[in-house]
């Protein structure tokens, strides 16, 4: 046998199969160690690429229902989408000018004609950036401002904007229900959350991958739902509280409320609006998981609840005016009590409720 | 005079000259390392010469030194070549000191704590230079040492080895054998990823089984440090990998290679009288000396298998990593590693206690046993009739039951699950899910339907225009009355306002892919009448896609995991409480990053 004769029998023949067994090693050993930067490169990159994988699995999973599935926000929640989180400046070169220009303005040693001469520009340059900020006025509208453009510059974070998505991942957001009508909730397991930290940076990984660096566009900025809610002033507030149109209040009794919605006809597309957008309905009745579905829930209110004794002398709209102003007066069976937020009567104006019923009203489909 | 109060090296010089004093140093420097061979003496060995000097001085390190005073100073020429031994006891030896050092480069880079243990993973893989190298080596070393040990086993037992005076080596062996499988297991755990959790889980799920109940649940509190395996569970297999069983492996294997040295290697069948054992008195011309023979040769053998590793850990073995350990989310199809399928096959005949402890408690117990059990006296091939049949029978056994532990065997999951995770899966044991490996640049956004691998060739346009015209109207509801763009926008989050279906374009990979798709349908068409698939792709971010999944079929009749057939060998549809058929839908998706590099899965 030609292996044996090799392998076993002649001496030279062992020493040379060795050595050339052990160069062999050397060598491809050595072409490996030649090869290791672009090995580990290549799966740095390839890491990285699927924690944006993983982390777009997870925003899918448990943040589209506030943030919106294309992070462009929602009732519930602030856009991540979006230039302003990126700290992207639409205004950056005029403004970099305009500042350079105003200072230089006010230096004892520029002559008088270089004072003219800058104010003529400054009226230039407003004229250029009048065309942009016309065409973020519908942004503007939303609570953007063109002249304070980074969100963390705004919220004074110190560092950089992995760690303000991490840390806010991390705890959470503690809120008002004047801003939003749910905290956001502690997502790490060490905060009590349900994540683990290296989902947590997969998260990260997904919303920094939203930064389009500066090909940000203005339609961006318009594609946004929902900036996030910043502390208005006192003074305005109060302002804007004593014009705006009377609350129906959360300790109204419903016969009461039934007087003030007589003779007003509600809105179908502006019900929706409130549903879907403000109040936020739809974020908790969508599939029946942790309140009753919105469609049916005319047919549901007529066929079912208003059989039951309490509601003697209900017509549909009164039903739905009590669940909406005092939802835990009657809980429907198998869902939790103290869910729904008990301060609509605080948030909306009797057109309000009543284009609110309307829509419910629209949405009438057959149960499934 | 030196000034030294003893002479020194530059007396020596001076006496003798530089040349020759050089010479003498060297030369009583080799002789002591060696502990006894000087430099004429190797030499001569390294030459093939016969030793020049009486005393033989090639006996002198085995009678002096520490390290050869355990291996015999020559061995029977019978049992020098490939048969009948195949060096499958030396490998084994060779994989637990090549295992031990590749562990001491890997335990540098590791902290057994599930917060940071897969970090260290991507962090070996991505930050340390052959780190991939080195864990791959590990990792096949290790698979490649439960197999060689197993085929030692073997071995001995088809030599009749094991038969006196060699029973106790034999049972040494099958201790050594077991410590193996549990090292190689042990190890599992310590990446933390998904394959790592559940093929544990599967294997330490076993220990639970153990009766009567309150030993079952303390050994299982012991093994995983709690309920489930955590913090504590891997610091114990971790303690357990690199410190007890190690331990254990380094004893057991001095008393085995006591034994193996005491008794000698036993010679081939054939070349003894029957209850005969002469391998304890070799005739002078028969015996291979270790020096140099065997030692030459054991050096070239290291060569030779690493060399080997290298190679297939260059380009042919890398060792996996799947996604991080996730409680939560059992992967479909998970399995117990290789050399415990047996277990889980054996588990699928009936209840716990029995197959998953019983069992293997009784084939451990009757391989210790066995030479005290078989008593025969003859070596012989032809009379040992009964014993090959067991070996072979038991061989074919184990084979079977591992065929039955694949979760192809026995175990049922719905055809659309199967066909979303046949799809969609991530890599796991070389494969992946068919949509993964096409190419970004291919994967063009829009909207993909089976259906168009169901018409005649020049038809898939209007086919699918057709198909886009049904669902326009309403076709195809979802459960709950919703309609499937509902489904899909409000139950997936996948913004859609209308479907409108297209053709993949030819030659392109995700045309392969939806082929492969409409195929998997056509295969599971009785469960999934009159069912279609669908692919849609849309550009989710810079770089990003996100690919959906959707199955719609109408519920058929399902007896035992397969649907009920009519006499036309057809499926039955499924009625609701009014008499109409009920049409189910399933969906998943998956995202691809551009830079993600899904591989081919090599052999699928």
């Amino acid at each position: 046998m030609n292996l044996q004769r090799l392998l076993v029998e002649r001496i030279e023949h062992r020493i040379l199969v060795g050595t050339v067994a052990f160069l062999g090693i050397m060598v491809l050993v050595g072409w490996i160690a030649i090869n290791e930067n672009g090995r580990m490169q290549a799966f740095q990159r390839q890491y990285e690429a699927r924690a944006i994988e993983r982390g777009a699995e997870l925003f899918t999973a448990n943040c589209t229902t506030c943030h919106g599935a294309n992070g462009y926000g929602g009732a519930r929640g602030p856009a991540l989408n979006t230039p302003y989180l990126f700290g992207h400046d639409f205004l950056a070169e005029t403004r970099r000018e305009r500042l350079g220009l105003e200072t230089e303005a006010t230096l004892a040693t520029t002559s008088e004609e270089r004072k003219v001469a800058i104010s003529e520009r400054l009226v230039a340059l407003e004229a250029l950036e009048a065309p942009i900020r016309q065409q973020m006025n519908a942004a503007v509208l939303k609570g953007y401002n063109p002249d304070a453009p980074s969100r963390l510059a705004n919220l004074g974070w110190g560092g950089g904007l992995p760690n303000f998505l991490y840390t806010t991942l991390v705890h959470g957001r503690p809120t008002s229900g004047s801003y939003w009508p749910q905290a956001m909730a502690a997502w790490a397991q060490r905060a009590g959350g349900p994540l683990r930290s290296d989902q947590l940076e997969d998260l990260t990984a997904y919303i920094i991958n939203w930064d389009k660096g500066s090909e940000w566009t203005v339609e961006d900025l318009l594609a946004v739902q929902q900036f996030p809610k910043v502390p208005a002033d006192g003074a305005e507030l109060a302002a804007l509280l004593a014009n705006a149109e009377p609350r129906i209040g959360v300790e109204t009794p419903v016969e009461e409320i039934m007087v003030g919605l007589e003779g007003l006809s509600g809105d179908v597309q502006n019900g929706q609006t409130l549903y879907n957008g403000v109040l936020a309905c739809s974020g908790c009745h969508m599939n029946a998981a942790v309140a009753p579905p919105t469609e049916g829930t005319w047919t549901r209110v007529n066929e079912v609840r208003l059989l039951e004794p309490q509601f003697a002398g209900y017509t549909p709209e009164m039903y739905l005016a009590e669940s909406i102003i005092h939802p835990n007066d009657y809980i429907v069976p198998a869902y939790g009590a103290g869910l729904m937020p008990a301060n609509f009567g605080e948030r909306v104006t009797y057109q309000d409720l009543s284009d609110l019923i309307a829509y419910i009203a629209s949405q009438d489909q057959p149960i499934g | 005079m030196s000034v030294l109060p003893f002479p020194s090296f530059l007396d020596d010089i001076k006496e003798k000259g530089l040349k020759r004093a050089l010479f003498e140093g060297i030369n009583e420097v080799v002789e002591r390392a060696t502990a006894g061979m000087n430099v004429q003496d190797l030499r001569e060995a390294l030459r093939g010469d016969a030793p020049s000097r009486k005393p033989n001085p090639r006996l002198q390190p085995h009678a002096d030194g520490f390290w050869l005073h355990m291996r015999p100073s020559y061995f029977h020429k019978s049992v020098t070549g490939l048969y009948p031994e195949f060096r499958l006891g030396w490998l084994s030896t060779y994989f637990v000191f090549f295992e031990t050092i590749t562990g001491i480069f890997l335990m540098v880079w590791y902290t057994p704590s599930p917060d940071v243990a897969y970090a260290n993973m991507l962090s070996i893989m991505a930050n340390v230079p052959l780190g991939q190298f080195m864990r791959d080596l590990h990792r096949l070393g290790a698979e490649a040492m439960v197999l060689i040990v197993t085929l030692h086993m073997l071995r001995t037992f088809l030599t009749a080895s094991y038969k006196k005076p060699r029973e106790f080596t034999w049972f040494s062996g099958v201790i050594l054998l077991a410590l193996t499988f549990f090292l190689s297991f042990s190890g599992y755990l310590l990446p933390w990823d998904q394959l790592a959790l559940w093929a544990v889980t599967i294997g330490a799920s076993m220990v639970e089984a153990a009766p009567p109940e309150i030993v079952g649940t303390n050994l299982n509190l012991l093994l995983r440090g709690g309920p489930e395996i955590g913090a504590n569970g891997l610091l114990r297999f971790y303690l357990l990998h690199v410190l007890a069983v190690p331990a254990l492996l380094f004893i057991f294997v001095g008393v085995h290679y006591y034994k193996v040295v005491l008794h000698a290697h036993s010679l081939p069948p054939g070349e003894e009288n029957i209850g005969e054992d002469t391998a304890k008195r070799v005739p002078l011309d028969k015996r291979v000396y270790f020096i140099p023979d065997v030692l030459t040769s054991e050096i070239m053998w290291i060569g030779i298998t690493t060399l080997v590793l290298i190679v297939l850990v260059t380009w042919f073995f890398h060792a996996p990593l799947e996604a991080h350990a996730n409680p939560q989310s059992t992967p479909l199809g998970t399995t117990a590693p290789w050399y415990f399928l047996w277990v889980q096959g054996a588990l699928k005949l009936g209840d716990k206690v029995i197959w998953g402890i019983v069992f293997p408690t009784i084939v451990v117990v009757f391989l210790m046993a066995y030479p005290y059990l078989d008593v025969t006296k003859s070596r012989r091939w032809a009379h040992r009739r009964l014993q090959l049949t067991i070996a072979f029978g038991m061989a074919a056994g184990f084979t079977v039951l591992s065929y039955m532990g694949l979760p192809e065997f026995g175990v049922i999951n719905s055809a659309d699950s199967e066909i979303l995770h046949e799809l969609t899966k991530e890599p796991a044991y070389n494969h992946v899910g068919v949509l993964l490996p096409v190419p970004y640049d291919e994967l063009a956004p829009g909207m993909y339907i089976t259906r168009q691998f169901q018409a005649e060739p020049g038809d898939e346009a209007s086919v699918v225009s057709a198909f886009n015209a049904e669902i326009a109207n309403g076709a195809f509801p979802v459960e709950g009355g919703r309609t499937l763009i509902q489904y899909l926008d409000q139950g997936q989050h996948l913004p859609v306002s209308s479907l409108t279906f297209t053709t993949a374009a030819d030659g392109t990979a995700l045309h392969e892919a939806m082929a492969e798709f409409s195929h998997m349908m056509e295969l599971e068409r009785l469960e999934l009448r009159n069912g279609w698939g669908a692919v849609i792709v849309t550009e989710w971010q810079p770089g990003l896609k996100r690919v959906d999944v959707v199955l719609s079929w109408d519920d058929v009749e399902m007896r035992g995991g397969a649907p009920v057939l009519d006499a036309n060998g057809d499926s039955i549809p499924r009625l609701d409480a009014n008499g109409s058929g009920i049409r189910r839908v399933n969906s998943d998706h998956i995202f691809i990053h551009e830079n993600a590099q899904y591989f081919a899965a090599p052999g699928s």
